[in-house]
């Protein structure tokens, strides 16, 4: 879910040939969220295998990947780890909401309203362990890397941009700019064509670059005072002041440099505890991450892509193959070598 | 402080050479001059620019650093003809570089430099060095660019030589010893290397100009020239591709 800050920040428009050659660090639970809210029927069902099961992620993974692999894009996964103690209230009003849209989508099918059946069976998805354990066996017999964190996914791939390993987060999130990544890349897809949400039409869509300090720069205030608007309007760490969006929250915290004066001159009574404010800026200014990681496109195993994707769960093997020749492009991606 | 007077091709020179490759650089200024050190976010190329005072018709400075946005240099540079002088001068205020063409005055915000990167240049072992007009190697690359995306470069003891392969069409240019301006080297040496990169790299010098280049085996490749009416001097590396092992 992440802040809702997207407001404020100024969003370029690029394309995938201007990541070519580049690494991008994806945000795993969020791309996989993705698909499973978007690859699905008109009337909301997810795509299945004949057992039932739900294939959407994978789906959705595999396209992805092949799409950026055939631009000469180097992606890799960064998987959420255990959640941060903070972040479990959130997490529990998710599955509440979840709980309610799916009772929601059955009314709404049985009512023969498709339109809100596919509206609210998007906001049911939810990503298993099992799913991500498909994903991560796709990814390696795909030949691409990933990485477990040990907390949260955004976190690992907005440190491994700031350390020079990669180019961009890639994710829908606003989190990793808060967490100091320099480029945050939106809607990684080079489909450009993109269901408007609760409608039944398309809209164009392109990836969008936002630099950090270009926007820090434009908005006049320092990396530590966008973790704190971001306390402000509310976080996936705490629920934010009432009545706070972006654009008011910038105004604050220029005018009175922190959260806690902001709150000492607004008075509000949702506001989190000093202790809090400072447990939550620990969790973007300083996240738990590993170094344990290495960056390599060994090649694709097509044997084992078709045991997952046609023997496991029945994809049609000739539409399979040729989007896995896609991933021949790895081979001729990594001859070229890098100065360090 | 930095206060200085150049002719409009001086800069051009100074963007053609590095835009190509980043879109933000930090320029570090000192009261002999101008240098830069940039990689491209691939990792796969460096800029090394040096650029003498003796390059601008007046130029005084105090050590300091320039972040600046090259797509934006660079379209304010095009508002300036061959021949025009161009007068730079930093505005700490504002921290904007205030960019008089004539009467035109263009106040241009700076990028914060602190966090930009200061590359190290890599050490290499590059046994293979050859220097030749300009104009040659241009004349292959440009050929090459038309069948392949990337290119062979070998230097033996009598020839220097660039191939490229497509699926039906080759390109090939042997210049043997003496039509080259220098060939230095114990053994053969071969490297290939993207062409997109490489042209980018060779297409700011032209014509009789010497380019000197150093290669060695699967390794990257040093290209060098001077810019500026030799005021200035251009050290590119570019990481080589690799053939299928």
């Amino acid at each position: 879910m992440g802040v809702d800050i997207g407001a404020i920040f100024k969003q370029e428009k690029i394309g995938y040939s201007d990541l070519k050659d580049r690494v991008i660090v994806i945000d795993a639970y969020n791309v996989l969220h993705q698909f499973l809210a978007s690859i699905r029927q008109r009337d909301g069902t997810p795509l299945k295998n004949s057992k039932g099961e739900i294939t959407s992620h994978l789906s959705g993974l595999f396209h992805r990947t092949a799409n950026m692999i055939e631009s000469r894009i180097r992606p890799v996964y960064a998987f959420d780890g255990k959640p941060h103690p903070l972040k479990a209230k959130t997490l529990e009003k998710r599955k509440i909401r979840k709980e309610e849209a799916e009772r929601e989508y059955i009314k709404a099918l049985e009512g023969g309203d498709l339109v809100k059946a596919r509206s609210k069976a998007q906001q049911t998805g939810r990503l298993t362990d099992e799913m991500i354990q498909q994903s991560k066996d796709l990814l390696d017999a795909l030949g691409i890397p990933f990485i477990q964190s040990p907390q949260e996914g955004e976190a690992q791939a907005s440190y491994m941009v700031k350390k020079g390993d990669a180019y961009a987060v890639g994710s829908q999130d606003y989190d990793c700019l808060l967490i100091g990544s320099p480029v945050l890349i939106r809607n990684l897809t080079s489909s450009e064509r993109r269901k408007l949400p609760g409608k039944d039409a398309y809209s164009k869509v392109f990836p969008k670059q936002i630099r950090l300090k270009n926007n820090l720069k434009i908005l006049g205030i320092k990396h530590k005072q966008l973790v704190d608007m971001a306390i402000l309007i509310g976080t996936d760490f705490n629920d934010g002041i009432h009545g706070i969006g972006p654009k008011k929250s910038l105004n604050l915290i220029k005018k009175n440099g922190n959260v806690e004066n902001v709150l000492a001159t607004i008075g509000a009574k949702d506001a989190p505890s000093f202790d809090e404010i400072n447990e939550i800026r620990k969790i973007f200014l300083k996240p738990k991450v590993t170094d344990d990681y290495n960056l390599s496109w060994p090649g694709v195993d097509k044997e084992n892509v078709f045991k997952i994707l046609c023997d496991r769960h029945h994809f049609k093997k000739e539409r399979v193959e040729p989007v896995l020749s896609k991933f021949e492009n790895i081979q001729q991606m990594m001859k070229q070598k890098t100065l360090f | 402080m930095f206060n200085a007077k150049v002719k409009s091709e001086v800069l051009k020179g100074i963007i053609d050479v590095t835009s190509p490759l980043v879109s933000e650089v930090k320029f570090n200024i000192n009261p002999k001059g101008i240098t830069l050190r940039a990689v491209d976010p691939a990792h796969v190329a460096m800029v090394d620019l040096v650029v003498k005072n003796s390059a601008f018709d007046e130029f005084k400075a105090t050590e300091m650093e320039l972040g600046v946005d090259m797509d934006k240099f660079a379209s304010i540079m095009r508002l300036s003809s061959a021949g025009d002088m161009v007068s730079l001068e930093y505005d700490e205020d504002t921290n904007r570089l205030i960019v008089k063409i004539g009467n035109l005055v263009r106040k241009m915000g700076l990028i914060d430099t602190a966090g930009m990167p200061d590359p190290k240049m890599p050490n290499l072992n590059l046994p293979a060095k050859v220097v030749l007009k300009a104009s040659e190697l241009n004349q292959g690359v440009r050929a090459s660019e038309a069948v392949s995306d990337h290119l062979a470069l070998t230097v033996d003891k009598d020839d220097f030589e660039l191939f490229a392969e497509g699926d039906t069409d080759t390109v090939n240019l042997k210049l043997p010893k003496n039509l080259l301006i220098e060939l230095t080297t114990n053994s053969k040496c071969k490297s290939l290397f993207s062409i997109d990169y490489f042209s980018n790299m060779i297409k700011p010098v032209r014509g009789e100009d010497p380019v000197t280049i150093m290669i060695g085996n699967d390794n990257p490749i040093r290209v060098e020239f001077n810019i500026a009416e030799d005021k200035g001097h251009v050290t590119y590396l570019l990481a080589p591709r690799i053939e299928s092992e």
